[in-house]
Formats: C-alpha cells, sequence, structure tokens
C-alpha cells in the first residue's frame, strides 16, 4: 500500500506529464492495479510512475486492458486495442448473429493482440462461430494465443476432452502467422488445412500515412510495433517493391484485402459473406471505393465511431 | 371454537334474563367497543364497506374492463376479508358471552368468565396484530439491493477522513447482516480520506434496511490533523438508491427506454484509432425526460464505463419513482419523508461525547465503536425500520 507522501509525490509526477485530471485517473488505476491479489504488474508505485513519465503506455505498464466484456493481455510491441475498435466490434456482435443451426467461419486479418475475433467469440452463442487470426508479427500471434486461453477460448485443434466430446458446441478462435500481402497467402492456408472461405472478414490493418506516422505522440511511435501502425509499409526505407497510386494515404492494406476477397467462388468471402474493415479518419470513403472497386463489394455502408469520426467501412456483394 | 358455538346455543334460551342485569353491564368499560373503535379497526371496516361497493358494481357478464379492475382489487382484499370474518365471528361470540356473565347459575358465570377473556385476547391480538400486517402491503423493494453514495461535505479533509470512516462502518454492517459489499468507485485524496465513494451491498432487504441512512451525517471531534487540540464539526452526505441485480445486459425496464438516453464520450481524441493511446474512456449519460445525467470515469474502457453509468441511471429512476410513489402515497409532514430531501440532518457522530444520536428517532447510542464497527448501528437500522412500519400502519389506518 502507497503512503500518503508517495501518492502525492506519483500524482505531481504524472500531473506534470498528463495534465492533472488524467493524472488522478491514471493513478486511481495504477493504484487499483497495485491492489489485485493476482496483479500481473511487478512494478511499484514508483516504478510505474517512472515508467508513465518517460511515455510509456498505461496499457503496457499495467499489463491489461479491457476491451468489452474481455480483460486482454497487452504486451509490447503489440497494438492495444482501442475504445473504437471496442465499440464497432461490441456493434458488429450485434449486427451477425449466428446460430447452432447457421454456424459461421470468421477470419481476422492483423489480429494483433486478437481483440476483435475473442470479443465475437465471447459474445456470440456456443458453437455458433469458428474463429481465425491472422498476423505477421510472431509477438502477436503469441499474445492472440495467450489471450485466446485467458478468456477461455479453446483452439479448434485442441483435443476435445470426455466432457466436451458430448458438448462439442465450443466457439474456437485459431491465430496463424502468415503475410497477407505475400501472394502465396491464399495457398498457404489451404496447406496448413483452413478452407478458405469465411462468412465474416474482419481486420484492423495498419492504416496510418506515412507522413501522419512521423508525427505520432511518443507513446503510439516509440512503443508500438510500427507493422501494426503504418499503412505505407512499402515505403520503408530497405524494402523497395512497387508503390500504388495513392501510395502515402495509409491505404496500402486495403488494396491487398480488396484483392483476397475479389474473386466470387476462389477468394476468402463467401458469396453472402461481409467484410468489415476499420479506417482512419478521413480514409471510409476511399477505402469503400476500393472495395467496392478492387473488390467487388458493391454494398458498402459507413459506421461512425462515439468520437463521431467515421471509422468502419462494412462492405458484401449482395 | 366449536365449544362456544354450542354454548351461544343455550344463551338464546335465556335472552330475559340478561336484559334484567343490563345496567351493571353497561357499567363495566366496554372492550369491545374500544377496540371498534381504534383507528386500525375503522380501516378494516372502512375496507370491508369498500369492497361491498366494488361488489355491487360489478356487472353481470364479468367482463369489462372496469369489471377486471374491480376483481382485481377484490381479490387484493381477500386476506383481509377473511380475517374481517374471524373478526366478525370472534367479536358475535363475545356479545353473546358477556351476557352470559350474568347468568344465575355460578359454574355458568365462570366459564362464561373465562371465555370473555380468551375472547378479548384474542380480538385484541386481531387489532394489534394480525389486522396491521395485512393493511400494510409487504414491501415491494425487498429483493433490491442498495448502492450507498457518500460525499464529503462541509470540513475539507476531515470531512474526507469521515467517508473513509463511513465506508467500514457500512461494510461491517454489511458482515453483519449477511450481506456482500464492495467498493465500487472512490476518489481518494492525498491524506487517506475519500473525497467521495460508492459502495454496493448486495442481498435480501439491503436496499429496504439500509435507505434511511440517505441524509446529512455530521461528525464532531479533533481531527488528527488538528495541533490545538480544538474540536471540528464537518458533515458527509449519503445518499442510497435502489440497486437491480445487474443481469450483465442494458436491459429494457419500465424507467427508461434507449431513445430517451444520450451516450456522450467526453472528450475529443483527435484522429482517434490507431493514432492515439491515451486511455480517454470517460462516459456520459443523460436522461432526457428527467435532465438526469450520469457521468463515469472510473474504468479504463468505454464498455464498463457505460455499464456502470446505466447503472446508475436505472438506481437514479428507480429512487425518483420511489420517492414520487412515497410522496403520492403518504402525508408530507411525517418524519421520514422530510428527511427523504436529504439535505436533513439525520444523525451526529460525537467523538468526544462518545455518543451517536439518530434526530429522527430521538435515540442515543453512548459507545461510537461500537456504531462504527456495524453492531450497534443495526439498532439505529432496526429501529428506523420500525418507525417506518409504524408510519405506514398509521397511512393505512387514515386512508
Amino acid at each position: 500500500m502507497a503512503t500518503t507522501l508517495l501518492r502525492k509525490q506519483a500524482l505531481s509526477q504524472l500531473s506534470r506529464a498528463l495534465g492533472s485530471e488524467q493524472a488522478t485517473v491514471e493513478l486511481k488505476w495504477m493504484l487499483r492495479s497495485l491492489e489485485q491479489p493476482d496483479r500481473l504488474v511487478a512494478d511499484s508505485l514508483s516504478a510505474m510512475v517512472a515508467r508513465r513519465v518517460s511515455g510509456e503506455p498505461l496499457q503496457y505498464i499495467l499489463g491489461t486492458q479491457p476491451f468489452g466484456p474481455l480483460d486482454l493481455l497487452t504486451r509490447p510491441p503489440v497494438l492495444i486495442p482501442r475504445p473504437e475498435t471496442e465499440d464497432w466490434a461490441i456493434r458488429l456482435a450485434e449486427f451477425v448473429k449466428p446460430t447452432m443451426r447457421a454456424p459461421i467461419q470468421l477470419l481476422d486479418l492483423c489480429t494483433g493482440s486478437g481483440c476483435i475475433p475473442l470479443l465475437l467469440c465471447k459474445t456470440w452463442p456456443a458453437g455458433t462461430v469458428r474463429a481465425r487470426g491472422i498476423d505477421i508479427s510472431a509477438e502477436a500471434i503469441a499474445l492472440a494465443k495467450d489471450n485466446a486461453a485467458r478468456c477461455g477460448i479453446p483452439s479448434s485443434s485442441s483435443k476435445p476432452t470426455a466432457s466436451h466430446e458430448l458438448t462439442a458446441a465450443h466457439n474456437t478462435f485459431d491465430a496463424l502467422q502468415a503475410d497477407i500481402r505475400l501472394p502465396g497467402f491464399l495457398a498457404s492456408l489451404k496447406s496448413s488445412g483452413i478452407r478458405p472461405r469465411f462468412d465474416v472478414i474482419t481486420s484492423n490493418p495498419p492504416y496510418i500515412p506515412r507522413d501522419q506516422y512521423e508525427q505520432l505522440p511518443t507513446s503510439v511511435k516509440d512503443y508500438e510495433d510500427i507493422r501494426a501502425l503504418l499503412g505505407d509499409p512499402d515505403l520503408l526505407p530497405p524494402q523497395g517493391k512497387k508503390s500504388l497510386s495513392d501510395s502515402g494515404r495509409g491505404l496500402t492494406f486495403y488494396h491487398d484485402i480488396a484483392k483476397l476477397v475479389a474473386h466470387e467462388q476462389e477468394g476468402l468471402l463467401t458469396t453472402k459473406g461481409i467484410l468489415a474493415v476499420e479506417v482512419g479518419e478521413g480514409q471510409a470513403k476511399d477505402v469503400a471505393a476500393i472495395l467496392k472497386t478492387e473488390g467487388g463489394l458493391q454494398y458498402t455502408s459507413i459506421w461512425t465511431d462515439p468520437w463521431n469520426i467515421e471509422r468502419v467501412v462494412v462492405a458484401s456483394r449482395k | 371454537m366449536l365449544r362456544v358455538a354450542f354454548r351461544l346455543h343455550a344463551s338464546r334460551l335465556r335472552p330475559l334474563r340478561c336484559f334484567h342485569f343490563s345496567a351493571r353491564r353497561f357499567a363495566q368499560p366496554d372492550v369491545l367497543t374500544s377496540l371498534e373503535a381504534s383507528p386500525i379497526v375503522q380501516a378494516v371496516s372502512r375496507r370491508m364497506r369498500r369492497r361491498s361497493e366494488l361488489q355491487s358494481q360489478l356487472s353481470e357478464t364479468l367482463n369489462s374492463p372496469e369489471d377486471k379492475d374491480r376483481m382485481k382489487q377484490i381479490s387484493m382484499l381477500e386476506p383481509l376479508r377473511n380475517a374481517w370474518e374471524e373478526w366478525e365471528n370472534t367479536r358475535n361470540l363475545l356479545k353473546e358471552t358477556t351476557l352470559l356473565l350474568e347468568d344465575p347459575d355460578p359454574s355458568m358465570r365462570s366459564l362464561a368468565g373465562e371465555e370473555y377473556s380468551e375472547l378479548v385476547s384474542k380480538l385484541s391480538t386481531m387489532a394489534q396484530e394480525k389486522f396491521p400486517s395485512l393493511l400494510v402491503p409487504p414491501s415491494e423493494t425487498s429483493h433490491l439491493s442498495a448502492m450507498i453514495e457518500i460525499k464529503a461535505g462541509v470540513g475539507g479533509s476531515e470531512s474526507a477522513l469521515f467517508v473513509s470512516d463511513m465506508i467500514r462502518m457500512y461494510t461491517a454492517v454489511a458482515g453483519h447482516m449477511g450481506w456482500k459489499a464492495v467498493v465500487t468507485g472512490k476518489n481518494e485524496n492525498e491524506n487517506g480520506g475519500m473525497k467521495d465513494a460508492v459502495l454496493e451491498v448486495k442481498g435480501e432487504k439491503a436496499y429496504d434496511t439500509l435507505r434511511w441512512e440517505s441524509g446529512v451525517h455530521r461528525v464532531q471531534r479533533v481531527p488528527a490533523t488538528e495541533t490545538s487540540g480544538r474540536v471540528h464539526t464537518s458533515t458527509v452526505a449519503v445518499l442510497v438508491l435502489p440497486l437491480e441485480e445487474d443481469s450483465g445486459q442494458e436491459v429494457k425496464d419500465d424507467l427508461f427506454t434507449m431513445d430517451q438516453v444520450r451516450i456522450e464520450v467526453m472528450r475529443s481524441r483527435g484522429a482517434g484509432g490507431q493514432h492515439v493511446n491515451k486511455t480517454e474512456s470517460a462516459v456520459r449519460l443523460t436522461h432526457i425526460p428527467t435532465g438526469i445525467t450520469v457521468s463515469m470515469q472510473d474504468e479504463r474502457s468505454q464498455h464498463q464505463n457505460r455499464r456502470k453509468a446505466f447503472q446508475v441511471l436505472r438506481a437514479r429512476l428507480m429512487d425518483r419513482k420511489l420517492s414520487q410513489e412515497t410522496v403520492d402515497r403518504r402525508d408530507m409532514r411525517r418524519s421520514l419523508v422530510k428527511s427523504a430531501d436529504r439535505s436533513e440532518k439525520v444523525r451526529t457522530y460525537n467523538y468526544t461525547q462518545d455518543r451517536v444520536t439518530d434526530h429522527r428517532l430521538g435515540m442515543s447510542i453512548m459507545n461510537i465503536d461500537s456504531v462504527m464497527d456495524g453492531e450497534a448501528l443495526q439498532e439505529f437500522l432496526t429501529e428506523l425500520g420500525r418507525k417506518h412500519q409504524e408510519e405506514l400502519l398509521e397511512d393505512a389506518a387514515l386512508s
């Protein structure tokens, strides 16, 4: 338990870095996580404050972030789940209603912590969804697996115990490391035994344009994986892949995703499937156009986040 | 009962003799008349007249909407009617037994005397216990848990210290009562006190028992920080709200509809999304018809704050509904209702005199620690509950 003096000191240090209002709530959350019997953080209050003042995100210091009904682990450098994503994932969970009689296959591209598919698995009735998460980062795949275990969502390959065999109704989640931008991605899915047809595809791909990336707050830029943030990866210095006409606007991954769903019979999305992608501020209309022209998804709608920014493009063929 | 019925029969054979002794009988204080004149019995009698009226108003077909309403009212009066029939039977027996008290046969007189006192005691038990329990309808809020909001008032950090003391007191009393108490929100200040705190107390009758804690609590003591030894007076405001079990869903109920609630996020996040990882989870709800607003920023996610905010909004609206029902039902002059205005001083904790006084009860307990550790607080809670029951009964007797 922190003494009065320590607290006073912590508050004034945090206030200088964050402003007094934010400092007050963050101190409260730090104290609360220190009070927890099964706490994940080994730090003392003063160590936490020192990390926070140096610019580290609070979520990495505390080791968790609540996300809808879930309490997810957070580990650098994997992208921390954002409240905007929480909002639309909850909305999607209500928008799509899978049933035991019509269970669905779900694919989450650039899954990171696994927040989107895990929230859906947790919210939808048992036995209605089989989810896969793909990410290029080994750290993300490891974290997504740990989060699935933490949320009690089994892998589809986990051996059913005797009691499970009788009640086979589970939602399952599998995390797979792969680069969705490689030409062989579809083939690699097939070779790992996944039937590459999905009823729902979700993604929060990196979407920050190069010039904006340079301006990001240090808590984002210096701590979170550039591979989860930068929407113009081809402009990274060492690689010199061919660049698209709109390169520099953070839209690279949307072109790739559109390509993956474009073919109605061979693509990743079933004929009646739904694609939901998160976008950055000001990108929604461009992304909707890309999905329409390059992905063949004629019907698009745009969801606004609680801060009134166009945040999600939801698209389908029919 | 059977034995009495037989003798009743016998009494009819001797009407004239009884008449003969009537002067002496009237000289005795008439127990029955005073029982019948009691406000409780009068209230029951009025309800029985109302019941007959309702029955006479029923149409032959019994299927109009008014009929339905009347039938419902009639059936609600059924337990009272059963008791009333028993009362009337007993009363008739008593009247006839009274006549036998003057019987020339001494053994008959002595039997009648025994019978008489049995019947009188039965009638008074009915008037004092059975009727009151039937006149006051059972609490409709006994299943509700309580959300206790405690805020520091006059007295700065000393007041904030007393908020912490009160949280401990209510947590302790919850333990004694077999309830589960959890601090669900608190704003601590630097001196170990709390500017405000919210305690959820879950369990049967938690709200019914604790609701009278609402109001201003005054503490008089020498603050730990005071060097001159001067006694300070500080206040703490307590508000006890009714809490429905949280089912985890934003359930629909009759308190509000979702389109009556405006949900706002509190701050701008700039571009938001991947650009920002600062935790800004504050939420504000506004219930448009009443203008009640609830702001919540205790939790680290939007979802959690929203859920908690809805819980508080539901509790506020329920509180409002219950208070309105109370006001509709009863006369404003009564003391507990007056204190429901929540700005009234309800209790004083005087440390120098080692005394806690409840101003509504006019009752003091001379061991402050026994109150603060929850044990003796139960005495206040019991007395306040009793007072409330008495007031409900008074209301019933007047209507």
